[in-house]
């Protein structure tokens, strides 16, 4: 008789039977799953805001570049003209001195008799340059830095050095993270592989008698590794809904806590990466079934 | 059917079996007898492919096994039935699927699988009985469900290792009622035992072994 279709059903039965008759091995080994998971997942939601966070900041790029006090009138409007023309500039806007001081008395309602002593030229007139879209704002920055003389500009800031340290501290976040999210994979492949070794081991005899009845080793491993997948499916969901779940709760509490509306730009994870999440978590189950159950046969009598 | 050609098996430095020789026909019953340590079962198991041979060459129905890769063996098993002193049942399993189990393993439909089990009961005296867990079942009758599993697919070997070693007078009479009944449908039948009572009353040819040598034929 040869093997056929019947196989897979009988395969796919003992696998079914093992799930609910180790049930609680079974649940440690996708409960370890989701946790790992959870765990890539919160801190692929941090890496992910962070860096769109840095994308936003590098998408509106703004330099403010401040006019020394005797530039004339005239000559900063032919500046601010010149400058708006460049295809590297989106748009120009000038700010006289009065229009930047009425802006801070604007701010700062509690000075505004200090201010009004202090005069209406306390802050200098600038320009307020946007960048337009652009992939490479560093490059975009120095090209434009020759019509900013300093003959006529006292300062020029764009702010890129606070940027630039944030970047570096993504890129340290980014490092580290991805070293600790191996880390956490290769200990919940080493803890899903020998609780799934559990299993197997509570069924040596019947593996043994498997062997002795003719079966082959493809019909002995693969109810395993099909529970390895559910394991797997089961973790990722789980995991998945448990992110979506803090996602909600944490961000809705940070929010009546802080009042900062700037959290609810904290996005979730986009679908694609959702679904590697899961694709990692079966891949985790799949993997330490077969570790799991390759090292049994490499031992069993 | 099945002949061993100057087979020696070493263990370490303990010679488990040395430049055995015989040969067993088809439809032969043969007993493989001898003290412990004789190296009864570590011919049996050659036969199956369990242990190999050091030096030496076996070939079962023409084909040695002794080359025969790790994935060959399967097809090996599957053209023979092996029962075991300890019985080696599922305890979790019914009885009629532990019988099934060898023809689960082909990929057998469950309705052959139902049929053949019903029919093998019915050889071994457990018909209407493979509901029942093997627990609630006596040695004896533990043995006879391990028969039924041996002969289910039919096999044209049918290899027992002391089959009524864990077994009283009576029961292991039934046991070996049955093998003689599976012998003279036309199934080769090797039994490993040292019960000399039961060769008595069921004389066969006898291989004896002593320290791994075979004695007499």
């Amino acid at each position: 008789m040869s093997q056929g279709p019947q196989t897979y059903v009988h395969i796919f039965r003992r696998a079914l039977r093992s799930l609910w008759e180790n049930v609680y091995l079974n649940l440690v080994s996708m409960g370890v799953i989701a946790a790992a998971v959870l765990l890539m997942g919160v801190y692929l939601t941090f890496q992910y805001n962070l860096t769109q966070l840095m994308n936003s900041w590098d998408r509106d790029v703004q330099v403010s570049a401040y006019f020394h006090a005797d530039v004339p009138e005239d000559r900063r409007e032919s500046l601010a003209a010149r400058i708006g023309e460049d295809p590297r500039v989106a748009r120009v806007a000038y700010v006289s001195e009065a229009e930047a001081g009425a802006w801070l008395a604007e701010r700062v309602d509690d000075l505004a008799p200090v201010l009004e002593e202090l005069g209406s030229d306390l802050l200098p007139a600038s320009l307020e340059i946007t960048l337009a879209q652009t992939d490479n704002v560093e490059r975009d920055i120095a090209e434009l830095k020759p019509l900013l003389d300093p003959a006529d500009f006292a300062e020029v800031d764009h702010g890129r050095e606070w940027v630039d340290r944030f970047e570096a501290f993504v890129e340290a976040v980014r490092v580290l993270g991805g070293a600790m999210g191996l880390m956490i994979l290769v200990a919940a492949l080493f803890l899903v592989t020998n609780t799934v070794y559990l299993v197997i081991y509570n069924r040596r005899d019947e593996l043994e008698i498997q062997k002795l009845v003719g079966a082959t080793q493809s019909y002995i491993v693969a109810p395993f590794l099909l529970e390895g997948f559910a394991h797997g499916l089961a973790g990722g969901v789980a995991a998945l809904l448990a992110l979506k779940a803090l996602h909600v709760l944490l961000i809705g509490r940070l929010e009546s806590a802080l009042g900062a509306e700037a959290l609810t730009s904290v996005s979730a994870l986009p679908a694609q990466w959702l679904l590697g999440l899961a694709v990692l978590a079966v891949v985790l189950g799949v993997g330490a079934a077969s570790v799991a159950v390759t090292r049994f046969l490499a031992t069993a009598p | 059917m099945i002949r061993f050609y100057r087979v020696s098996k070493q263990f370490g430095a303990f010679d488990a079996l040395r430049d055995v020789n015989f040969q067993v026909s088809k439809g032969e019953f043969v007993y493989i007898t001898g003290p412990s340590g004789a190296g009864k079962s570590t011919m049996l198991k050659m036969v199956y492919g369990a242990v190999r041979p050091s030096h030496g060459k076996i070939l079962i129905n023409g084909t040695d096994i002794t080359r025969m890769r790790a994935s060959g063996l399967p097809s090996l098993r599957r053209s023979m039935g092996i029962v075991f002193q300890d019985f080696k049942l599922i305890p979790t399993r019914s009885i009629g699927e532990n019988v099934g189990l060898a023809l689960e393993v082909i990929g057998a439909s469950r309705d052959t699988i139902r049929r053949r089990v019903d029919a093998v009961l019915s050889i071994v005296g457990l018909r209407g009985r493979a509901d029942e867990l093997p627990h609630t079942l006596s040695g004896g009758e533990q043995q006879r469900v391990s028969v039924a599993r041996a002969i289910v697919n039919d096999p044209s070997l049918l290899l027992a290792d002391e089959p009524t070693g864990n077994l009283d007078g009576a029961m292991a009479i039934e046991v070996m009622e049955i093998l003689q009944t599976i012998n003279l449908r036309g199934t080769t039948v090797l039994v490993a035992t040292h019960d000399g009572g039961l060769m008595q009353r069921f004389p066969y040819r006898t291989l004896r072994f002593r320290a791994g040598r075979l004695e007499s034929s």
